[in-house]
């Protein structure tokens, strides 16, 4: 009883502060995606040739825990199947922040594009499966800057 | 030059709200888990109909039942009830195999209730209140009726098979399937076993004095006792056992139905009986 009643607070606080929290977050990456759009990022390997840029390694991460109530309902949709879209919702904000943090690097070294965008994903919370998903995504590619405005 | 262009919303991402994924789920779950355990729990029980009483026994005798019964305190009332018991056994026509043995507790709890392997657990609390030896055979009558049907053995293979699907489900494996308090706890009967085991104890009562008065007497005890405590009795709905009126109607329509009579002489109980229940008393 008192398992159950733990477990359904856990959810209910999963919901309110997870929910706030990812509207908040939604909201301000929409904010920011429209300004940071005059930078463009592509996932193409050739830069121009032409001997008017050069590269550096940009690169921008996040790190981002799952909240109770995701894990609760990715745990029920584990006995049926189907798409997760409680992880989808997390794992879509967590790549955009990351580009997010990737062009604000480049835009502060001056860059007019950035190429060979790639991500890498990976799940940090340890071997237990018990324990909450936390995962990091990692954005990273090759910023062009101009030699002129060196 | 290049621009990247407007990504459109919820491609990647759905603005459904997700508590009605939640919803759709934990219904699906429950409704998952009940359909399991009501299978589950009715093939458990069935199956476990088919063990042999000697392997109940078997199991039974993996608890040491003596050190909980003060039947050795109480040789003379314990040898009396294992008297009534085999009396009864014999009216039920007991299987030559189905040996019970009754086991008296000096305890204020009143109740009684029938274990596995045969074992009857009778509770001084309740013997107290008992008036006369019709409504004492009425009630090891009933005791006795759920080991004739297997009521203990379907009861555990029910619970069993039920735990282990709960534990696959759920993965936890802290969960203990047949713990230590399997045997001593109440096993729970189904509302279908209660009744045919008042139905077999009114059989006994028939055959054993040729009237059925003072098997209502049993119900009685049960009814002023809950009224004593001032709880309600639970709707019948939430409960296993028949509620006492309708357990009390019910004989009266067993009595007509079969022609019995409902009235007839009482047989007293032994004069030592009165003593030793009271015996705790004078320690």
């Amino acid at each position: 009883m008192e398992q159950l009643l733990i477990t359904i607070v856990l959810v209910a606080l999963g919901y309110f502060f997870g929910r706030r929290a990812e509207n908040k977050h939604i909201k301000s990456i929409i904010e920011r995606e429209a300004v940071m759009n005059q930078l463009p990022a592509m996932a193409g390997r050739f830069p121009p040739q032409n001997g008017k840029y050069h590269q550096q390694l940009v690169s921008g991460s996040v790190v981002i825990a799952n909240d109770y109530f995701k894990t609760f309902v990715a745990g029920l949709r584990n006995l049926f199947g189907g798409k997760i879209t409680a992880y989808e919702t997390l794992l879509d904000r967590a790549r955009r922040e990351a580009v997010l943090r990737m062009k604000q690097e480049a835009q502060s070294l001056g860059a007019e594009l950035i190429f060979n965008v790639k991500y890498e994903t990976s799940n940090i919370s340890g071997q237990y499966n018990k324990r909450m998903p936390v995962i990091e995504v990692h954005a990273y590619g090759t910023a062009l800057m101009e030699y002129s405005t060196k | 030059m290049y621009h990247n262009p407007k990504i459109p919303e919820g491609i990647n991402s759905t603005k459904e709200n997700p508590l009605k994924e939640f919803s759709i789920l934990l219904l699906g779950t429950i409704a998952l888990v009940v359909i399991v355990s009501l299978i589950l729990g009715f093939s458990g029980s069935w199956l476990a109909g088919k063990i042999p009483f000697s392997a109940e026994v078997k199991i039974a005798s993996m608890y040491d039942i003596t050190q909980y019964t003060d039947s050795n305190e109480h040789p003379r009332l314990a040898q009396y009830l294992q008297s009534l018991v085999d009396k009864i056994s014999k009216a039920q026509n007991l299987p030559e195999e189905m040996k019970i043995t009754a086991h008296y507790m000096d305890s204020d709890t009143v109740n009684a209730f029938a274990t596995i392997g045969g074992n009857l657990f009778i509770y001084r609390g309740l013997l107290e209140k008992v008036p006369n030896e019709n409504t004492l055979v009425t009630l090891l009558g009933h005791e006795i009726g759920h080991v004739k049907y297997r009521h203990p053995i379907k009861s555990l293979g029910r619970g069993v098979a039920v735990a282990i699907a709960m534990t696959t489900i759920t993965g936890s494996t802290d969960s203990q399937i047949m713990g230590d308090a399997g045997l001593l706890t109440t096993l729970q009967f189904s509302r279908e076993m209660e009744k045919q085991a008042d139905e077999e104890a009114m059989y006994t009562l028939q055959s054993l004095y040729g009237h059925i008065n003072g098997g209502a007497e049993l119900f009685r005890i049960f009814q002023n006792m809950r009224q004593e405590m001032e709880t309600d009795e639970p709707s019948e709905l939430f409960s296993t056992h028949p509620l006492d009126q309708h357990r009390i109607d019910n004989i009266s329509i067993m009595a007509k139905k079969n022609n019995w009579k409902e009235t007839g002489n009482l047989s007293p109980l032994p004069d030592f009986f009165q003593e030793e229940i009271n015996s705790y008393l004078n320690q």
